[in-house]
Parts: structure tokens; C-alpha cells; sequence
């Protein structure tokens, strides 16, 4: 594995986050955003490497990152499906959703399809209510769901 | 310095002091789980609720600071129900598997249950499941599901080993104590989490299904891994030693012990020698104790004094080393040296661990022994066990004509004696070790030596006697003709010698 480090621009961000907090470890929820966008999940040379940037054991790094789930220890597809199932949208037929999603690509919950691209997890309320049932792919919502819209959004990922 | 009233005692204490130390000190015992007072203060087991009289709610007293004129009850309805609760809410999700739990008696959620609830649990769901056998690292092992996350170990690790392998994973319910994806709970004290956990989460491997703890006799001994002594319990049943626990010992050891010490107790139960032994044509055979002796006084009576040496041994308690001293100075025999283990500087730090693998080196060293050296023309060596290497290859040139050990283990020692009496380890008799700040501690019996064997110093009135010479000999005397002190004197805190300077 190539060595673990910021690259430039996150290297400056990375900077200018530190001025933000009296101590270094206080960086560590935005510092591990940072290393996310970069690599894509937290592996355990990544955490080692963000413990060495704040001075705090990577046993504690891996704390903070595993208290949060928005932070994963598991590499996910380049397509991240996640499927509110809270009340409003599990009224809406979130489950639907997550079944046509899991038909389509073969996988359960929590899993990626075997080529890489298509990771499907459940989440908590992404406080979109009034629009369910709705996911958010990556960093986009989806809203007002259907099974044809669902078919749709997946036709148009490259 | 405020005063308080806690359960109706007054009490003055320092600035500062918490009212858990403030009740402490009043002797009234809190229930807790987390707090330990080595450790930094977590406050997360919420064992130790008190009600504070003007206070609005309930407060964890291991974290609220004592003030003047505070009113704090530890014992009333309305703590009692707290406790309760608290309980109940521990409980929610441990197996309560005790039948099966190593330390099921030993176990502070289990003596507080008996104590504060002793009522069904309300909890009907289905308990969370966790990983039951996770090998945390080369001594301990780790029961998720009856970890209660009080964080002792995890601050053991933070602040007294400064090695901070260990965490918590994830949160709520299904927190799980863990160590960094690929690493182990590897450091030379990892043992004493497995002491500090209150429950049976964490547990010492070599003790694991070994013996129900309730079984277990104890006696106070001190671990003989090293100059520094830490204190121990010796656990004891069956004629064998089960396990070391750590004695508190401020001012040698606080309340921790090394692993390596820790787990050193097999030597009071393997490889023993239990008969005494008399080499015939050049092989160690097993002799009768009269058969033993009467070589012995053979060797000893065909030569004058000068011809002999006496060696003593950094292994060996003060109590034996001096009785060797007492027979040289029946059998005019003035050539005292002592043999050691070698110093292992790669493993000292500068904690407990000290490069002195000897438990009394100071002890024989204040008895007037010389480091063993040798000697050109000694023609018999009486020695007790604790031959290094080196030294034994040195005696092994100088070929002496008998070479008469009074030893504990078989081993590269007994494999040179020309007769061997069997000698009792620290475990079976009472004496004390010197450590390296000089100071005398005692370590008492736990065992019946088995077979024939015997202390050093009742060997050595028994060669005595072989040779017609007087020698009346007991640990008690023995201590006080060479170190002036009674075993009264050392207490649970051993005694500083005085210098001789």
C-alpha cells in the first residue's frame, strides 16, 4: 500500500483546521472526514495515520471512528445507497425501496455488490420527511420514491 | 478543610477530597465498580450514587468534591433504590453465566447483587450478544458480554503502562471493549487488568478453568521474580500454588505486579526435587537421607576449613543464607560467596521490573557473602540453588571434588552435584527476602514441603549434627542474629535496614 498521507489541498485544510481548536485532538471528527474523502473508508493505516497528525493513540482514533457510523471501516462501492428507515419513511414503503434495491444488485444490507460499485446500508432519519420515501446516494437525496423513479436513478449511473 | 456529615458522622477531610474518600476515611465502604484510586476518575458506573442533602439530584460521589457543612447519605431508602436500579441496569445485558465464570467469588457484580438487589431482572427482550472468547493478547482473555464498560483497564493501560492498547468500539448497547484492529493487549503488566476488573470480562489465561477461587487458601508472600519484591498473595490448594495475586505495597509495589512475576508460581510446583540424591560412578541416583548425609560429612571432615567454600545464594531467603553463614562459623569454614541469576538490563524499566533478577541479592550481600568467584584448590563446594550459567561452567572447570547442593529444581545444577538434598522453595517455609532498597519482607508458608523435603537451614543442622557439631537453628533466630530484626517487626510493609555504615 502506498504510503498514508494528506494530499496537498487536504494537507492545507488539514492545517487550518488545527487553528480552529485549543488542542490537537479536538480535530479529530473533521480530520477523519478529511482522510474519508480522500481514501474512501478508514482503514487501519489511515486511523494509525490521523493518530500520529492529532498525538493521540490510534486506540483512540478507532474509538471516535467507530462511535460514529457515518465513518466506514469497511471500504463501500462508488455508489453508496442508504435507505432511510425511519417511521415517516417506512410508512412511505422505505422497504420496498431497500428490496428493490437489494434484488437489483444481489446484495443484503450493509453489503457491496461483488464488482465494487453498489454498497446498500439502512440509515437513521436523514430528516427528509415530508418527501419519503427517499434515500441519499453518495451525497444527494432522492426523493418522493417510486419503483420507476428507483429504476431510473439506477439506469442513469455510469 | 471542609467537614461533612455522611451518614450521620462528622467528618474533617482535605480540600479536595471527594466525598467517596471522605467516606472512605469515615469507614464507610461505597459500592463502585469504575472508580479505583490509582486511576484517573471515570464516573461511569453510577455505582456510587449518594444522596446529598439541598442537592437536587442523586450525585456519583466518587466525583463530587466534599464541601463544608454537606449532609450525605449513603444508606438510606432512597439510595438503596438508587442502587438498585443501577444494578438492574447493569444487568440488563450480562449473561449472568456465574456457574461457568472464573471469577464467580471473587466478583464484585455478583457480591454487590447478593448485597443491594436480590430481584428478577424486568428486562423480557432479547439480551445483546457479544463475542464470549476474544484473545486479547498472550496472558489475558476477554468475555465481552460480562464486561460492565467501567473502563478500569482501558485507563490502566492510559495511564499506568502508557501503552493505551485498549478501547471501546462503537457505543450504546453495543460498546465492546477491544484492542486497534491488529494489535494485542501485549505489555509486561497486561495481567493487572485482569486484577482491577471487577467482573469476570477479563481473565488471566493461565488461571482460566484452572480452580474455583473459592477453594483457594492465601497466604502473604512476596515474588521472588526480582530485587524489587512486590508483594503477593500466594494462592494455595492441593499441596500446589494456583496463582500470585498483587499485596498492596505502597512503597514498593502500590497495587500492581509484572506478569513475568506474576507468573512465575509454577516453580513451587514443577520440576522439584523431592529425594535426596547421590551421584554413584559418575550417575545421580536416589539415596536415603542417612546414605546422604554420611557422604556429605565424608567430604566435608576429610579436609580443613580453607579447603571449603560455603555457597550462599541471591535466590535463597535471609534466613538460609544466614544458617549457611552460622554452619561455616561451627565448621570454621570462612570462604563465603554467593551465586546469582544474571542481571537482564534489556528487560528492566523503570517501573517494577529490575535488571536484578534476584530476590534478595541485598540480603546475602549484608550478610558479608562475596560474589562467587571461585578459588584455586577448594576441593568441596556446599551450595544452595541459584547458579548462573557462567557460574556453573566456572565450577565446572575448577572440577572441586564434591559439589553438594541443597536444591530445589532439577536442572543444570543438579546435573553437576555429587549429592543433592531436597530443599524446600519460598512457598514452604517462612522467612523474608531483602529487596533492593534493603528492605526485609516477609513471605509465610503456603505448603507442606512434600517427600523429603526440608528448608535449607534444617538440612544444614542435619549435616551439622552428621559432623557432631552443635547447631540449634530457627527462621525466627536466624533473622534476628543476622539482619537484628523479628519477623513481628516487618508487618505487611517489610522494615528498612539500617545501614551498616
Amino acid at each position: 500500500m502506498a504510503d498514508i498521507k494528506f494530499n496537498e489541498a487536504n494537507q492545507k485544510k488539514f492545517e487550518q483546521l488545527l487553528k480552529r481548536y485549543p488542542q490537537k485532538r479536538a480535530a479529530m471528527l473533521p480530520t477523519l472526514w478529511l482522510a474519508q474523502e480522500q481514501y474512501g473508508w478508514l482503514s487501519p493505516e489511515v486511523m494509525t495515520y490521523v493518530g500520529g497528525l492529532l498525538e493521540v493513540p490510534p486506540s483512540k482514533v478507532y474509538e471516535v471512528a467507530t462511535f460514529y457510523t457515518m465513518f466506514h471501516l469497511q471500504p463501500v462501492g462508488k455508489y453508496h445507497f442508504q435507505v432511510c428507515r425511519t417511521l415517516s419513511c417506512q410508512l412511505r414503503g422505505a422497504e420496498g425501496i431497500t428490496a428493490q434495491l437489494k434484488k437489483r444488485f444481489g446484495i443484503g444490507i450493509g453489503q457491496t455488490s461483488e464488482d465494487g460499485r453498489f454498497t446498500l446500508t439502512e440509515v437513521e432519519c436523514l430528516g427528509s420527511c415530508g418527501t419519503a420515501p427517499m434515500l441519499q446516494l453518495n451525497d444527494d437525496y432522492h426523493e418522493d420514491l417510486t419503483e420507476a423513479k428507483l429504476d431510473q436513478l439506477i439506469e442513469s449511473l455510469e | 478543610m471542609p467537614k461533612l456529615t455522611i451518614d450521620g458522622k462528622e467528618i474533617e477531610v482535605a480540600d479536595g477530597t471527594t466525598v467517596f474518600e471522605a467516606a472512605r476515611q469515615a469507614d464507610i465502604s461505597i459500592p463502585h465498580f469504575c472508580y479505583h484510586p490509582k486511576l484517573s476518575i471515570a464516573g461511569n458506573c453510577r455505582m456510587c450514587l449518594v444522596d446529598i442533602e439541598k442537592m437536587p439530584k442523586p450525585a456519583i460521589s466518587c466525583n463530587t468534591v466534599a464541601n463544608e457543612g454537606m449532609v450525605v447519605n449513603t444508606k438510606t431508602e432512597k439510595v438503596k433504590e438508587l442502587q438498585k436500579s443501577v444494578l438492574e441496569f447493569i444487568l440488563i445485558n450480562h449473561p449472568i453465566d456465574c456457574p461457568v465464570c472464573d471469577q464467580a467469588g471473587e466478583c464484585k457484580l455478583q457480591e454487590f447483587y447478593m448485597d443491594y438487589t436480590m430481584t428478577d431482572s424486568e428486562f423480557h427482550e432479547e439480551k445483546v450478544k457479544k463475542p464470549k472468547k476474544v484473545d486479547l493478547g498472550p496472558n489475558v482473555m476477554l468475555d465481552d458480554e460480562r464486561c460492565i464498560l467501567c473502563s478500569r483497564c482501558i485507563r490502566f493501560c492510559d495511564e499506568i503502562t502508557h501503552t493505551s492498547e485498549l478501547c471501546f468500539s462503537e457505543r450504546g448497547d453495543r460498546s465492546t471493549l477491544t484492542t486497534f484492529p491488529g494489535k494485542q493487549l501485549d505489555n509486561k503488566y497486561s495481567l493487572n487488568t485482569v486484577d482491577i476488573c471487577p467482573v469476570g470480562a477479563l481473565t488471566s489465561k493461565p488461571f482460566r478453568f484452572q480452580k474455583r477461587v473459592w477453594f483457594l487458601k492465601h497466604v502473604p508472600s512476596v515474588c521472588s521474580g526480582c530485587a524489587t519484591g512486590c508483594n503477593i498473595y500466594m494462592d494455595y490448594d492441593d499441596g500446589k500454588v494456583w496463582r500470585y495475586r498483587t499485596r498492596d505495597n505502597e512503597s514498593v509495589n502500590q497495587c500492581w505486579t509484572c506478569d513475568a512475576g506474576r507468573l512465575s508460581y509454577p516453580l513451587h510446583n514443577e520440576k522439584r526435587v523431592t529425594r535426596p540424591m547421590v551421584r554413584k560412578n559418575g550417575v545421580l541416583e536416589y539415596s536415603t537421607i542417612s546414605d546422604a548425609l554420611g557422604e556429605i560429612a565424608r567430604a566435608l571432615s576429610s579436609l580443613g576449613g580453607d579447603e571449603a567454600v560455603l555457597v550462599g545464594s541471591a535466590q535463597e531467603s535471609n534466613e538460609n543464607n544466614m544458617a549457611l553463614k552460622k554452619f561455616g562459623q561451627t565448621c570454621q569454614i570462612k570462604d563465603l560467596q554467593y551465586s546469582a541469576k544474571p542481571k537482564d538490563d534489556a528487560d528492566a524499566d523503570n517501573f517494577l521490573i529490575k535488571a536484578d533478577k534476584n530476590p534478595n541479592r541485598a540480603g546475602v550481600q549484608h550478610l558479608g557473602y562475596q560474589e562467587f568467584h571461585g578459588g584455586i584448590g577448594v576441593k568441596v563446594v556446599l551450595a544452595l540453588e541459584g547458579f548462573s550459567e557462567t557460574h556453573l561452567s566456572q565450577l565446572r572447570e575448577e572440577g572441586p571434588v564434591a559439589f553438594i547442593l541443597l536444591a530445589t529444581h532439577l536442572g543444570p545444577e543438579t546435573e553437576l552435584a555429587d549429592v543433592v538434598l531436597p530443599a524446600a522453595t519460598f512457598g514452604e517455609q517462612e522467612g523474608s527476602f531483602t529487596n533492593f532498597q534493603n528492605r526485609v519482607q516477609k513471605f509465610e508458608a503456603a505448603l507442606i514441603p512434600q517427600g523429603m523435603v526440608l528448608p535449607a537451614w534444617k538440612w544444614l543442622e542435619k549435616i551439622a549434627q552428621e559432623l557432631k557439631q552443635p547447631l540449634q537453628l530457627s527462621a525466627e533466630a536466624l533473622l534476628q542474629e543476622g539482619f537484628g530484626l523479628k519477623f513481628a517487626d516487618l508487618g505487611t510493609e517489610g522494615k528498612i535496614l539500617e545501614s551498616k555504615n
